[in-house]
C-alpha cells in the first residue's frame, strides 16, 4: 500500500464512527482496539469480582437499609440545560459512583446534594428530608451531616494541617482543645498519615496525595453520615490512586458511611462502588451495580467502558 | 438592537449593585451575630492597620512637606507665611489625610483582599467553607470589613499627624518659622471649626467620618470582587484590578458628596 493510500485511509477512518469501522481496513493501532477492549472487559470483570469481595455493605441486608440520599427528577439549567430528569438514590452504607464524560454535570450533582445549588425541578432529600427549599442557615446545618473531599483538596492554605482538620470541630462542637487534638490525630492516622510529621505543616508543603488524605481527614472530622468525593483520584499517580481508593473502601467498611463519588477513574469506581450512575446527555443513562454494568449490552455503555 | 444592549447593560449594573449592597448588609449585620471570629478580626487589623503603616507614614510625611513647600511660595508673596500651620492642618485633617490614606490602603489592602478571596474561590476553599457549615461572608467578609472600619480612621490620624510634622520640617528649615509658632497655628485651625459635645473639634469629626466610610468601601470592594472571581488565575488578576479601580473612584466621588454634607452640618 502506498503512503498516499495509507494517508487517505487513515483520514477516512478518523471521520467514521468507531462502530462503523472495519477491523481489517484499520491501521494497526486501531485494529488492536478490539483486542484491547476485550482485555479491558476481562479486567473490569476481575475488578468487579475483586470489588465484590471488598464491599463493605452486606448485600443480604442492603434492601432493608433506609435511603439516605435521594435525587428525584432533578432538572437544572444555567445558560443551557445541565441536568434533565435525573434520579437516583443511595441507601445507608452504600457508595454510589457517578461516572460520565467531562462536562456532563457530575460535580453539579454533588453541589445539589450539598444544597450549594437549587434545582429548577425535582427534589433532593437527605434522610427523607427535602432540602430543596431550605433557608441558607438551615442548609448550613444539613451540610454538617456531610463531609466533602474536593478535587484539589481545597485545604485552607492559611492554616496548618492540624487547623484544617480541627476546623469543623471548632466550628460546630463544644469539644475541648485536648479532645479536638485527639480527634485530629485519630483522623490523620485513619488516612495513614503520621500526625507528628504533618500536623504543623502547611498545605503548600504537602504532595497531591497527602493533600487528598488531609482533605478526607477534614471531611471525616465531624463523623459525618455522608461523604461526598469530587474526583478523589484525579491527577494522582497509580500508586497514590490505589491508596486513596483503598482509603475510601476502608472508610465504608469501618465507618459504614454513605458515599457519593464523582470519578473518571472507572477502575477505582468498580473497586469502591455499590452502585454506578452513568451520566450521559444530561440524564442518568445507567444506574446499577458494577456487575450489571459489565453485563450490559448497551452500545453507549460499551463505548464508554471501551474508552478506558 | 442598541436598546437591547443598553437594557442588558442596565440590568447587569442593577444586579451588581444589588449584590454589592446585599453583601454589605450581610457583612455589617453579622458584626452583631455569634459566633464572633475575634482571632480573624485581630489578624485582619494587623494586616490592614500595622501592615499599611509604612506607606501611610511615607505618604503623609511627604505630602505634608510638598504642601508646605508649594503653599509657601504663594503665602510668601502675600506676606502670610505665619498661617502655614493653619493651611497644612486644615488640608491634612479635613481632606488630604483621609483621601490619601484611603487611596493608599485601597491599593495595598483592597487588592490584597480581592487576591486572597479570589484565590480561595478558584481553589474551592470558599465552597469548602460552605460545605463545612460556615457562612463565608461571616467568616471572611465581616472581619475584614470591621477591621477596615476600625483601622482606617487610626491610619488617617497617623497620616494627619506625620503630614503636619512634614509641614513643620519645611516651615522650620525652609521658611525659618519657629516650631512653636507653627504648632500654635495648627491648633488654632483645629479648634476654630467649633466643637461637638463641647470637647471634640468638628475638624476631627469631619476627618474621621470620611476614613470610616472609605474603610467600608475598600474592604467591601475587595470582598465583592474576590468572592465573584471566576476563570482561574486570570480571574484573580482581574478581581484585584477591578477592586483598586472601583475603590479609588468611589473614594474620590464619595469624598465630594461627604464633604458637601459635612460642610453643611459642621460649618461654623
Amino acid at each position: 500500500m502506498s503512503d498516499d493510500e495509507d494517508d487517505r485511509r487513515k483520514k477516512s477512518d478518523e471521520r467514521r464512527h468507531p462502530s462503523e469501522k472495519d477491523d481489517t481496513a484499520m491501521p494497526r493501532r486501531a485494529r488492536d482496539s478490539g483486542r484491547v477492549r476485550a482485555a479491558i472487559r476481562t479486567e473490569l470483570e476481575e475488578v468487579a469480582e475483586d470489588a465484590a469481595d471488598q464491599k463493605p455493605v452486606e448485600k443480604k441486608g442492603r434492601h432493608a437499609a433506609p435511603t439516605v440520599i435521594s435525587l428525584e427528577n432533578i432538572s437544572l439549567a444555567f445558560d443551557e440545560p445541565i441536568l434533565e430528569n435525573v434520579s437516583f438514590a443511595a441507601k445507608e452504607g452504600e457508595t454510589v459512583v457517578v461516572v460520565g464524560e467531562s462536562g456532563t454535570g457530575k460535580s453539579t450533582i454533588l453541589k445539589l446534594i450539598l444544597r450549594l445549588l437549587v434545582p429548577e425541578q425535582g427534589r433532593v432529600s437527605i434522610d427523607g428530608e427535602d432540602i430543596t427549599h431550605l433557608t441558607f442557615d438551615d442548609a448550613l446545618k444539613v451540610r454538617q451531616k456531610m463531609g466533602m473531599v474536593f478535587q484539589g483538596a481545597a485545604l485552607f492554605d492559611s492554616m496548618t494541617v492540624y487547623e484544617n482538620v480541627a476546623y469543623p470541630l471548632r466550628e460546630h462542637t463544644t469539644l475541648t482543645d485536648s479532645e479536638i487534638e485527639a480527634r485530629v490525630r485519630e483522623k490523620l492516622e485513619f488516612v495513614d498519615l503520621e500526625p507528628e510529621k504533618v500536623m504543623d505543616q502547611m498545605p503548600s508543603e504537602l504532595s497531591g496525595g497527602m493533600k487528598k488524605r488531609v482533605g478526607i481527614a477534614r471531611g471525616l472530622a465531624n463523623n459525618p453520615e455522608i461523604m461526598l468525593y469530587d474526583e478523589p483520584t484525579s491527577g494522582l499517580d497509580p500508586l497514590t490512586t490505589a491508596t486513596i481508593t483503598y482509603l475510601i473502601i476502608k472508610l465504608q467498611r469501618e465507618l459504614k458511611v454513605t458515599s457519593v463519588v464523582v470519578s473518571h477513574d472507572i477502575r477505582s469506581a468498580f473497586r469502591m462502588a455499590s452502585k454506578i450512575a452513568l451520566l450521559a446527555n444530561k440524564r442518568i443513562g445507567f444506574f446499577g451495580t458494577p456487575e450489571e454494568m459489565t453485563g450490559s449490552d448497551d452500545p453507549y455503555l460499551r463505548e464508554f467502558l471501551g474508552g478506558f | 438592537m442598541i436598546l437591547d444592549g443598553v437594557n442588558d447593560a442596565a440590568k447587569r449594573v442593577v444586579y451588581s449593585l444589588q449584590e454589592f449592597f446585599t453583601l454589605a448588609g450581610k457583612a455589617l449585620g453579622f458584626i452583631f451575630v455569634k459566633p464572633f471570629y475575634t482571632a480573624d478580626l485581630f489578624q485582619q487589623m494587623d494586616v490592614i492597620g500595622v501592615g499599611s503603616l509604612g506607606i501611610v507614614l511615607l505618604t503623609g510625611f511627604f505630602t505634608g512637606m510638598v504642601l508646605a513647600l508649594q503653599s509657601s511660595v504663594t503665602l510668601a508673596a502675600l506676606g502670610m507665611t505665619d498661617i502655614i500651620g493653619k493651611l497644612i492642618a486644615g488640608s491634612m485633617v479635613r481632606e488630604l489625610g483621609p483621601v490619601l490614606a484611603g487611596l493608599m490602603v485601597a491599593g495595598r489592602v483592597g487588592s490584597g483582599i480581592a487576591a486572597q478571596l479570589g484565590s480561595m474561590r478558584v481553589t474551592e476553599q470558599i465552597d469548602a467553607l460552605n460545605t463545612l457549615g460556615t457562612d463565608p461572608i461571616k467568616k471572611l467578609v465581616t472581619p475584614r470589613v470591621l477591621a477596615s472600619l476600625i483601622m482606617l480612621p487610626v491610619l488617617t490620624i497617623i497620616n494627619d499627624f506625620v503630614g503636619i510634622v512634614g509641614g513643620n520640617v519645611i516651615a522650620k528649615f525652609y521658611l525659618g518659622q519657629p516650631s512653636g509658632m507653627y504648632w500654635r497655628s495648627v491648633f488654632e485651625q483645629v479648634l476654630s471649626g467649633g466643637f461637638t459635645l463641647h470637647y471634640i473639634p468638628n475638624d476631627f469629626i469631619q476627618g474621621l467620618i470620611k476614613p470610616f466610610v472609605f474603610g467600608g468601601i475598600i474592604s467591601l470592594a475587595g470582598c465583592y470582587h474576590g468572592l465573584k472571581t471566576s476563570g482561574g488565575t486570570e480571574g484573580v488578576g482581574l478581581a484585584t484590578t477591578r477592586t483598586v479601580v472601583m475603590a479609588s473612584i468611589l473614594i474620590l466621588v464619595v469624598d465630594y458628596f461627604l464633604t458637601q454634607i459635612l460642610l453643611a452640618l459642621f460649618s461654623p
